[in-house]
Order: structure tokens, then sequence, then C-alpha cells
């Protein structure tokens, strides 16, 4: 009898506390699929695109400087500001995954059109894909007169990017990127010159709190010299991301100068090595025109 | 001894029999707005569940399931406030009694003991839990930048609507 009220007791309290711990478990909501968002903070790392669009009705405003040289008569042009470089930016987000805009740089008068459309999303939980790719297309236009004393056609004056990037974002904190690319220039200097170089961007961001991170990018790329006897060097930078509200402030150390992306990448002039460093900064607002 | 396991019988069957509900789509809001920044976002797949014989009552909802008007908002909600990958879900468990929901209010990570006005109607078999209540938000350890303070209220206005069905 006591034995047998014993083991009652027990197995009722054993009961009980399943209970308790099952209702609350009957709550728990299941694992749902999450598209995971802000693997970086703006839609541009430095120079380089990141996988990120505005969302869908988002305006974005994007300017960006890059001043002189350290070693280009740095304290005669003050502190570089004298001969800074300029690009301005203006992109809308059609949808949450396309993206487009305008956008013209002061280096050699280029306006340029570009497309950006998100492919693939990484996603996390119940059914989970590993990384993100977003295609993006664009097409650069050079203002600038020709000193060579040639009648150029518009075309030689055309120029065009196009890459895949791939995006993967790494725990709450680091998100890194690599982007296959093919620049094509109509115009290249001589025969021997390809007109159409590629490159590897790759880069990446590291959150030091939720609104500061660190960046860096670099892009190699399979041209580095023309027959003229233009040498390039690959390009790289390394910044940090700032996000106040609806603006982002990147501020960056780079070897470049000029901001339209054959230019920068294909066309880099500066040798880093002989003190050929940038200070520059991009500033994007958003705003929300449809809700 | 045969009375005993009798009594244990029942007490077990009673227990089988108490009255549990349960809903996977409960509406949970919360309004975090001032009169700078429109600021609310609604979860319709948040979960409730309540004993009826202990009073047992739980809420539960995945931070990443509230919907904000504008994608940036909601992206800044998860990334820079609420941490939705360090702290995915917010929970309440606790006790419903007497026109009040007690017990412990967990968001961000953070409990905080709390009771609030909750209401409870059953209806054609099923239960309506009503709840609206305020929560400051630095209470869970929830920072907000100087320069957006002004934008975003102090109290956020919680509100739960559901409808629990018999389980």
């Amino acid at each position: 009898m006591k034995w047998g009220s014993i083991l009652v007791g027990t197995l009722l309290s054993i009961t009980a506390f399943g209970q308790e711990d099952d209702l609350f478990a009957l709550m728990d909501i299941p694992e749902t699929t999450q598209i995971t968002y802000a693997s970086f903070k703006g839609t541009k790392i430095i120079n380089a695109q990141s996988n990120e669009t505005p969302g869908e009705g988002v305006l974005q405003y994007i300017i960006s400087h890059r001043f002189g040289s350290f070693s280009n008569d740095y304290f005669y042009n003050f502190l570089g500001l004298d001969n800074a470089q300029i690009r301005m930016q203006l992109d809308y987000g059609i949808t949450d995954r396309l993206n487009a805009g305008i956008g013209r740089s002061s280096y050699l008068k280029v306006a340029d059109g570009f497309v950006k459309y998100r492919l693939l999303r990484q996603k996390s939980g119940a059914e989970s894909f590993p990384f993100s790719l977003t295609l993006y297309s664009s097409a650069f236009y050079r203002g600038a007169r020709y000193t060579d004393g040639i009648d150029h056609y518009m075309s030689d004056r055309l120029s065009y990017h196009n890459q895949a990037i791939f995006a993967r974002k790494f725990g709450d904190k680091l998100s890194l990127l690599a982007a296959p690319s093919a620049v094509h220039w109509n115009l290249v200097p001589g025969n021997s010159d390809p007109n159409t170089t590629f490159h590897l961007q790759m880069g990446g961001r590291y959150k030091l709190t939720n609104r500061l991170a660190l960046t860096g990018e670099i892009c190699p790329g399979s041209n580095l010299e023309y027959s003229d006897g233009s040498r390039f060097f690959t390009p790289f930078a390394v910044g940090v991301d700032l996000e106040t509200g609806g603006h982002v402030f990147q501020f960056h150390l780079s070897n470049t100068n000029a901001m339209s992306d054959p230019l920068w990448m294909a066309q880099n002039p500066y040798n880093p090595w002989d003190g050929s460093l940038f200070l520059g900064f991009n500033i994007s607002r958003v705003f929300t025109v449809k809700d | 001894m045969k009375k005993v396991l009798l009594l244990a019988f029942f007490a077990l069957a009673q227990q089988g029999i108490a009255q549990q509900y349960l809903t996977r789509e409960a509406t949970l809001s919360f309004d975090a707005g001032s009169p700078l920044e429109d600021i609310y976002a609604v979860s319709e797949s948040a979960s409730a569940v309540y004993d009826a014989a202990s009073g047992k009552l739980g809420v539960q909802v995945l931070m990443t399931s509230f919907q904000f008007k504008r994608a940036l908002m909601q992206e800044h909600f998860n990334e820079n406030y609420v941490e939705s990958e360090k702290f995915p879900k917010a929970q309440f468990t606790g006790t419903y009694e007497g026109g009040q929901a007690v017990g412990q209010l967990t968001i961000h990570g953070q409990t905080k003991d709390i009771a609030v006005p909750c209401e409870l109607l059953e209806a054609d078999g099923a239960l309506l839990l009503q709840a609206e209540f305020p929560v400051t938000i630095e209470d869970f350890g929830v920072s907000i930048p100087g320069a957006v303070s002004d934008k975003i209220a102090k109290e956020a206005k919680v509100t739960v609507r559901a409808t629990l069905k018999k389980r």
C-alpha cells in the first residue's frame, strides 16, 4: 500500500512536471525559412557592388568623393581636396529584387546606367540556401573630349561591365563576397590589347558594433598593361561603414581615383607602393517613395 | 491498493481531458512610433497556448515575422535593434488570473516580470485572447542611439489578439 502510493505519487508528479513543460513547448514556433538580410550595409562595399539592393519603392542617392593622392603635392592640394573626383548616383528599387539607376563620374566625364537583380537569396531555417547571387550589368559613356585628333565614333566612347556577385553572410558579423566580372571597352589603344578583361572582385565586411563595420575589397584582373606603355595596378580598398537611420557613411582608403567601373577595375594606373593612395567617402541616403 | 490505483487512474484521466487551447495564428503588433516617424509592425504568426485547468498562459513570436511597411526599417529592427539572429523569439510565460496575465516577458534575451490586463473570453468552444500593454524598450536592453532617440517611442504599445482552439 505504502509503496503503491509512493509510486503513484511519483508518477503523478512526473506527469504534472511533464505537462508544465509540454504546455509551453506546444507554443514553440517551428523553424521557418528566413531570407538572410543585411549581408552588407550598403549596395556597394566601397567601389565594388555588394549583393544588396534597396527594397521595393526605395529611391537611393549616393554621393562619393575620392580626394587627391598622398603622393601628389598633398598639402599644396589642401589634403587632396583640390583635386577631388566626384560621383553621383541615383537608383530605385523597382521590386525587392530588381534595382536600376544612373550615375555620373567627374573623371573623364563618364555617365552610366545599371541594372542589378538578386537572382538567388541566402536563406536559413527550414529550407536553407547557402549563398546569395546578384547579377549586375552596367554601361558607361565617356563624355570627355578626345585629344588624339581622331574623329571618334560614338561607340568608341562606350564601355561595359557585367558581373555575377556571390555573397554569403557567416553569422551576424562576417560577410564575404566574390564576383567574377567582365569589363569590355569598345576602344583600346592597340590591336594587341584585349577589349575584354576578366576580373575577380573579392570583398568582405566585419561588424564591430550594430552600426559600425570594417570593410575591404580587392580586384585582381587579367590584364595589367597596354601596348602604348600604360601599366595598371590591382585595385584595393579598406574602409569603415557607419550607419545612422537612412544614411550609410563609408570612409575608405584605396589606390583608385576613378569611380566608373571599367576605369577603376581595368585601367587603374595608381601604384600604392609609391604613395598613390586616396582617401574617399560614399554617402548614401534612401527615401521611401512608395510604401 | 486497488483504491489508490483507481484514484491514480482518475487523476491521470482528468489530466488527460484537461482543456488546453492553442493557436499559431495569433496577431501581435507593436507601435513604437513618434510624431516624427511611423513605426508599426505586425506579426500574424505568433502562437498562444492556454491550459484551463492550471490557468497557464503562453505567447510566443518570432522577431523576424514582424512585418513593417518599410523594408529598411524591418532590416534595421532585426539587425540593429532586437538582434534577431542572437535572440530570435520573444515570449510570455505565466498564468491568467482574474483579468490579468502575470508572468515573465522575454524580449532581446532579457526577462522581466510583468502583470498586464488581459481578456480571455470563451466563444463557441474557442477562447478569445486580447491584451494591450506598454513595453519600455530600455528595460529589455535594446539600445537606441542618440541620433534617432527622438524618433522612437520610449514605450512600445503591444497588442495581442488571438483565437485559441481546443486541442
